[in-house]
């Protein structure tokens, strides 16, 4: 069945917005700046609206090129096919999850916000947070399997409006934040930029915008045009209502478990009772409504997959009254609570960002691949300055996976290390179920040969960052053997093969 | 010929025994024996991610481990 093409600009940008602004603010601002970058954690952002800009425009030549369904998943395959669409689609998969998981947390969390405003007792939500999670995700897998639409264009413009209240309000202050460029110093410069990884959530959910391409008119024009609008705007946004937190909030604020996030202190401080309920509201309805659509997308892909026979069948499974794919509804939000009832909100705001940032190399690398492969493919916008636009992408997403890494931040580490186990569980899952049964055996040895041999290099060059001295010796020795195991299968394997 | 059945051999009884010490780690860090979580400084919120990555890496060290301990007694 052909979508239908109804939707002008401003319906494009307002659908950039919904998908981007949301509960990300109320979280991601707090250890940027109480426990990174600080104040420069205001460049961060402007610099992470570069980033996203730069990746934006190979987004947007791709978009319009190929205006179908699936987003960055569709892109791969056109590309690469085989395993690197099937890595893309998981780690988008993956990023949601993580996504859903923090905007559980961030629901408790504005929820306990809104218990301090009026006295209530704010350890009843501290003590029961998990339990609230796995009620606000079953009910919402109850809502998602219905195939209930969350008001997202209200959400936003709601949003929007808070924003502007907030501003306009704060131009009774003197506001002058010292400090927000960062220092030339090199542990600056590496803070800032783990500040710029860590924040990068805030923007990439205006991909929205990208998997709804199918439905917007004329889309070799006006997609691109929202994407670089939103991005834009956003910038603005979040660089000004920054810019006025930082200003009111110090960064040497005493800062503990049950204190408000940053935005929620600002918001109290310039606009009084009012704005911190406003502000908590806000952020609770963020939540709900982000982890409503990360369990939307995540079925989507999971459904897409199935369907390209990378997934058992089980999880394209319709629900016989409402049409929705429950299978895969309940399979990705198990996940959802798992992560989120661990309360670990620095890390999985680095392993959404993470996820994110891979996902953004490999649709780069697209872009590259497509110019070479099909040069005469009709291109209605194309990315300027072709290769440095998409290279510098690139070099970006791969700059903001290790800067955290250098800082030894045992949250960055923890979630890419992570992040490197399920790509292996992605490796075995393909191998596992697309090669043929005759050579099944010796081409999963060649897929485990591979993640051993991967797993080997990583940890040697983790080893100095991650282990202490003592262990560093048993930490590289164990890589060596990883790493000739990783050999000896393939060489094996690969001869069997052919 | 014989360095190629005995190599794999030496090689995947090596990765199949760090696998499985991986596995035993991750269970002791589980159950906290001898205040493993401390002497490896492992904080209590992170302690499921440790315990998927020293899942993931014992798994797949044993599997490999066996694949060339196979090849090495054919």
């Amino acid at each position: 069945m052909a979508n239908e093409r109804k939707l002008g600009l401003f319906s494009a940008i307002i659908m950039g917005l919904s998908g981007a602004i949301g509960f990300e603010i109320f979280v991601l601002l707090n250890y940027a700046y109480f426990d990174l970058a600080g104040p420069s954690m205001i460049s961060a952002l402007f610099f992470c609206g570069i980033i996203n800009l730069i990746t934006m425009l190979s987004y947007s030549e791709l978009s319009a090129a190929i205006p179908e369904v699936g987003g960055e998943y569709t892109y791969t395959k056109v590309a690469f096919g085989g395993i690197i669409s099937f890595m893309a689609g998981c780690l988008r998969w993956l990023a949601s999850v993580f996504g859903g998981a923090l905007a559980a947390i961030v629901f408790v969390n504005q929820l306990g916000v809104l218990f301090s405003v009026f006295d209530l007792p704010i350890q009843l939500v501290l003590v029961n947070a998990s339990l609230l999670i796995v009620g606000l995700v079953v009910i919402l897998i109850f809502l998602s399997v219905r195939g209930v639409n969350e008001a997202t264009t209200l959400i936003v413009g709601a949003f929007l409006a808070i924003f502007v209240i907030f501003l306009a309000m704060s131009l009774g202050y003197t506001l002058a934040p010292q400090n927000i460029v960062p220092e030339a110093s090199g542990n600056s410069i590496v803070v800032f930029f783990a500040a710029t990884a860590y924040l990068f959530p805030m923007f990439v959910g205006m991909r929205a915008l990208v998997a709804g391409a199918p439905q917007i008119k004329n889309p070799g024009k006006n997609v691109p045009r929202a994407l670089m609008i939103t991005t834009v705007l956003l910038t603005v946004v979040y660089f000004a209502v920054a810019f006025v937190a930082v200003g009111v909030v110090p960064v040497t604020t005493p800062i503990t478990a049950e204190s408000p996030p940053l935005l929620n202190l600002a918001a109290k401080e310039i606009m009084g009772p009012i704005g911190a309920i406003l502000f908590a509201l806000a952020g609770m309805f963020a939540s709900v409504s982000s982890v409503g659509t990360a369990m939307s997308v995540q079925s989507s892909i999971l459904g897409g997959m199935s369907r390209d026979g990378y997934l058992p069948n089980v999880l394209l499974k319709a629900h016989k009254r409402f049409g929705t794919r429950y299978v895969a509804i309940i399979a990705s939000s198990l996940f959802v609570i798992f992560f989120g009832t661990s309360g670990a909100v620095v890390f999985l705001g680095y392993a959404a960002s993470f996820g994110s940032l891979l996902v953004f190399a490999l649709v780069n690398l697209s872009l590259i691949q497509l110019r070479r492969k099909m040069p005469r493919l009709d291109r209605p916008f194309k990315a300027p300055l072709y290769p440095l636009t998409p290279l510098a992408g690139i070099v970006m997403s791969v700059l903001l996976l290790t800067f955290p890494v250098i800082l030894r931040d045992v949250n960055a580490e923890s979630a890419l290390l992570s992040s490197l186990g399920m790509v292996a569980i992605v490796l075995v899952t393909y191998y596992l179920r697309m090669v043929k049964r005759e050579v099944d055996f010796n081409r999963l040895r060649v897929a485990v040969g591979g993640i051993s041999f991967g797993a080997g290099v990583t940890l040697i060059v983790l080893t100095p960052v991650i282990a202490p001295p003592s262990l560093s010796i048993i930490m590289v020795l164990v890589g060596l053997v990883s790493i000739v195991a990783g050999i000896l299968n393939i060489l094996v394997s690969t001869r069997k093969i052919d | 010929m014989k360095i190629r059945r005995i190599l794999p051999a030496i090689i995947g009884i090596a990765q199949g025994v760090i696998g499985v010490l991986f596995g035993v780690l991750a269970i002791m860090l589980v159950l906290n024996l001898i205040e493993v979580q401390t002497v490896f400084n492992v904080p209590p919120e992170l302690l499921s991610l440790y315990l998927l990555i020293l899942g993931l890496f014992s798994v797949f060290s044993v599997i490999s481990g066996l694949f060339l301990m196979r090849e090495g007694w054919k």
